[in-house]
C-alpha cells in the first residue's frame, strides 16, 4: 500500500510540473497548447545534450529550462501572437501544428533510438516501500518548483501583474499592466517547467521521441480533470489521476471476488487515465473559471 | 507508375469521405473534433471483429455502423454541456481509449497484431469502390448544406444565441449533423479495412487525426471541394513518402519525420497567411420568397 502511494507521488510529481504549464497558458491566453508536451520532450533532450557536454545534471537542467522557455516565447511571437484575435478552436489546431513541426524535428535530429540518464542511485527502504534517491529528486524537485510558482505569483509585481491579466484582460490593459511582456513571462514559466518536467520523465524512464505519446494523454487528463485554467486543479488532478492508475493496478481483484490472484495488466495505465477524463468532463459540470485569480 | 496512380485515387478517395465528415461537424457546425479517427477505426472494426469471429461480411458492415452510431451518441452525452475545448478533449480521449482497448484485449480483433479481414484483390475494384462512396458522400454532403438543416447549423457556428431565439433547438442539430457524419467516417472505414485487408489498432492513432485536420483547414473549412482537394494534397505527400526517400538516398525513417513536419508547417502557414483555406467558404445569399 505504501509502495502504491511513492509510485503514486513520483508520477503526480512528473506529470503535475508539465499540467501546471498547461493551466497557467490556458488562464493566461484561453487556449489549450498541444505543443506543450513537445516542450517537455524538447526539454529532456536538451537536458541530455549538454549534459553530454560534461556538465552536472542541475546545470543541464537549468540550461534546458531556459533554452525552452525562450523556445516557448518565440513559437509565441511567430505562431500564437499573430493568431490573437482568432477564435480559440483556431489556436488549438494550429497549436497541433507546432506540435507536428517539433516533433518532425526531434525525431529527425535525435533519430529513433531511445537514449537512458546513466546516473548513480541509492535505494532506502521507507516502511516496506522502496525510493530511491532518484525518485526523492523528482519529487523534491516538483515541491520547490511549485513553492517558487506561488511565490512568483503571489508576491511579485509580475506574478500580480499576470492574475491581473488571466482575470480580466481589458481591465489589466487599462491599469497600465503590459499584457504582451506578461504573456512572453508566462510562457517563459510554461515552457522552463515542461522542461523540467520532461527532464524528471526521462530520468525515470527514458529518452525516445515517441514519449509525447506517454505524456500527452496524462498531462491532458490532469488538466481537464482540475479544470483547464486551474493550477492548483492541475496539480490535483495530477494527484488523483496518479493514484486511481496506480491504485487499479496495485489490487489484487482476483483475490477479491475469486480467490486466485489477479492484477489488472499494468498496461492499462493510460486507458485509466483516458477513461478518467472521459468519465470526469461527462459528469463534471461546466468547466470553472480561472483559479489564477484568487 | 499506373498501380501507384490507383493506389493513390484510393486512398484519396477514402480520406476525403472522412475529410468531408469532419467537415460537416467543423465546417459547417463548428464542432472541434480531435478524435474523428474514432467513427473511422470503429467501421473498420466491424469487419475485424465479423472475421475475427466468423460472421459473415454483411455482419460486418453492419456491425461498423452500428459501432460508430453507438459511439457518435455516446460522445454526444458530453457535448451539449461543455465548452468546445473541453469537448475536443473528450473527442481526442474517446478516440485514443478505444484504441488502446483495441491494443490491450487481444480477444475482441487480435490486439496490438490486428486481424486480416478478407480483402478486395483486384486494386481497379476497389479504386471504383471508393470513388463511388466519395461520390455518393459528396452528394449526401451537398445536399445537407443546402438544406435548412446546413443553414440552421451555419447560424449555430456564429451565433448560438441568435439560433436559439429563433426557436430552434441547437443539440438537435448539432446531434443529427454528428450522427451523419460519424456513419459517413464509419463507411470510409469500413471500406478502408475490406481494401486493406488488416485491420490494427496502429492505423487509429491521433496522428491520423490531424493529418485529416491538416487536409481540412488546407482545403478550406466550410467548403466541399476543399475537403477533397486538401486531403489529395495531403495524401500524395503521404503515399509518396517511399519514393521520395528513394530519390533523395535519404533513410526512410528521416523521410517518414520530415514528413511531419510538412503536415506541421502547412496547418501553421495555412493559419497565418490564408486563414480560409485554399478554397475559402463561398457566401450563402438566401433571398426570402415574397409572400
Amino acid at each position: 500500500m505504501l509502495q502504491i502511494l511513492v509510485n503514486s507521488a513520483i508520477y503526480a510529481s512528473e506529470i503535475a510540473i508539465i499540467a501546471v504549464g498547461v493551466a497557467l497558458a490556458y488562464s493566461v491566453v484561453r487556449f489549450a497548447n498541444f505543443a506543450h508536451i513537445q516542450y517537455a520532450v524538447i526539454g529532456g533532450y536538451l537536458t541530455y545534450t549538454v549534459r553530454g557536454m560534461g556538465f552536472d545534471l542541475p546545470v543541464a537542467t537549468a540550461v534546458s529550462a531556459v533554452l525552452t522557455g525562450l523556445m516557448a516565447i518565440a513559437v509565441e511571437r511567430l505562431v500564437f501572437h499573430p493568431l490573437r484575435a482568432m477564435r480559440p478552436e483556431a489556436k488549438m489546431i494550429a497549436s497541433w501544428g507546432v506540435a507536428l513541426l517539433l516533433r518532425s524535428a526531434v525525431a529527425s535530429v535525435f533519430g529513433g533510438a531511445a537514449r537512458v540518464f546513466d546516473i548513480d542511485t541509492d535505494s532506502y527502504l521507507l516502511g516496506d516501500a522502496v525510493v530511491t534517491s532518484l525518485d526523492l529528486t523528482v519529487i523534491g524537485t516538483t515541491v520547490a518548483a511549485m513553492i517558487v510558482l506561488q511565490l512568483l505569483l503571489h508576491r511579485t509585481r509580475l506574478g500580480t501583474g499576470l492574475r491581473a491579466l488571466a482575470d480580466n484582460r481589458d481591465l489589466a490593459q487599462t491599469r497600465g499592466i503590459p499584457p504582451d511582456r506578461l504573456t512572453a513571462l508566462m510562457w517563459f514559466v510554461a515552457g522552463a517547467f515542461a522542461a523540467l518536467g520532461g527532464t524528471l520523465f526521462a530520468l525515470e524512464t527514458r529518452l525516445q521521441p515517441d514519449m509525447d505519446l506517454q505524456i500527452l494523454l496524462p498531462v491532458f487528463a490532469a488538466v481537464t480533470i482540475g479544470g483547464l485554467s486551474s493550477l492548483a486543479g492541475a496539480v490535483a488532478g495530477a494527484c488523483v489521476l496518479s493514484l486511481v492508475q496506480n491504485i487499479a493496478i496495485g489490487i489484487d481483484f482476483g483475490s477479491l471476488f475469486t480467490g486466485t490472484p489477479w492484477y489488472l495488466p499494468s498496461q492499462f495505465r493510460d486507458t485509466i487515465a483516458v477513461a478518467a477524463m472521459v468519465l470526469v468532463l461527462c459528469l463534471k459540470p461546466r468547466q470553472r473559471r480561472s483559479s489564477l485569480v484568487r | 507508375m499506373l498501380d501507384f496512380l490507383i493506389f493513390a485515387v484510393t486512398m484519396i478517395s477514402i480520406w476525403s469521405v472522412v475529410a468531408l465528415s469532419l467537415d460537416l461537424q467543423f465546417g459547417l457546425t463548428g464542432l472541434v473534433n480531435f478524435g474523428q479517427i474514432l467513427p473511422f477505426a470503429l467501421g473498420a472494426y466491424g469487419p475485424a471483429i465479423a472475421a475475427a469471429h466468423g460472421f459473415s461480411l454483411e455482419e460486418g458492415i453492419v456491425l461498423g455502423l452500428v459501432l460508430a452510431a453507438a459511439g457518435g451518441l455516446v460522445v454526444l452525452v458530453p457535448a451539449g454541456r461543455l465548452s468546445q475545448d473541453y469537448w475536443a478533449l473528450v473527442s481526442l480521449g474517446a478516440a485514443e481509449l478505444f484504441r488502446l482497448l483495441m491494443v490491450n484485449v487481444a480477444p475482441i480483433a487480435g490486439g496490438q497484431d490486428g486481424t486480416a479481414v478478407p480483402r478486395v484483390s483486384d486494386p481497379v475494384v476497389a479504386m471504383v469502390l471508393a470513388v463511388a462512396l466519395l461520390a455518393a458522400m459528396l452528394l449526401l454532403a451537398r445536399r445537407i448544406d443546402r438544406s435548412p438543416l446546413g443553414r440552421l447549423l451555419r447560424v449555430l457556428r456564429e451565433d448560438e444565441l441568435l439560433a436559439a431565439t429563433l426557436g430552434r433547438n441547437p443539440f438537435r442539430a448539432q446531434a443529427v449533423i454528428t450522427l451523419v457524419s460519424w456513419l459517413m467516417a464509419a463507411l470510409a472505414g469500413i471500406l478502408y479495412a475490406h481494401i486493406v485487408g488488416y485491420v490494427a489498432p496502429s492505423s487509429f492513432t491521433v496522428g491520423e487525426t490531424f493529418i485529416v485536420w491538416t487536409a481540412l483547414i488546407l482545403g478550406g473549412a466550410g467548403s466541399l471541394v476543399g475537403a477533397v482537394v486538401g486531403t489529395a494534397f495531403v495524401q500524395i505527400i503521404s503515399v509518396s513518402t517511399r519514393f521520395v526517400a528513394d530519390w533523395s538516398g535519404l533513410p526512410f525513417d528521416l523521410v517518414a519525420n520530415l514528413r511531419l513536419g510538412v503536415f506541421g508547417l502547412i496547418l501553421v502557414l495555412v493559419f497565418l497567411f490564408r486563414r480560409e483555406g485554399l478554397f475559402p467558404e463561398r457566401k450563402v445569399t438566401i433571398h426570402a420568397a415574397d409572400p
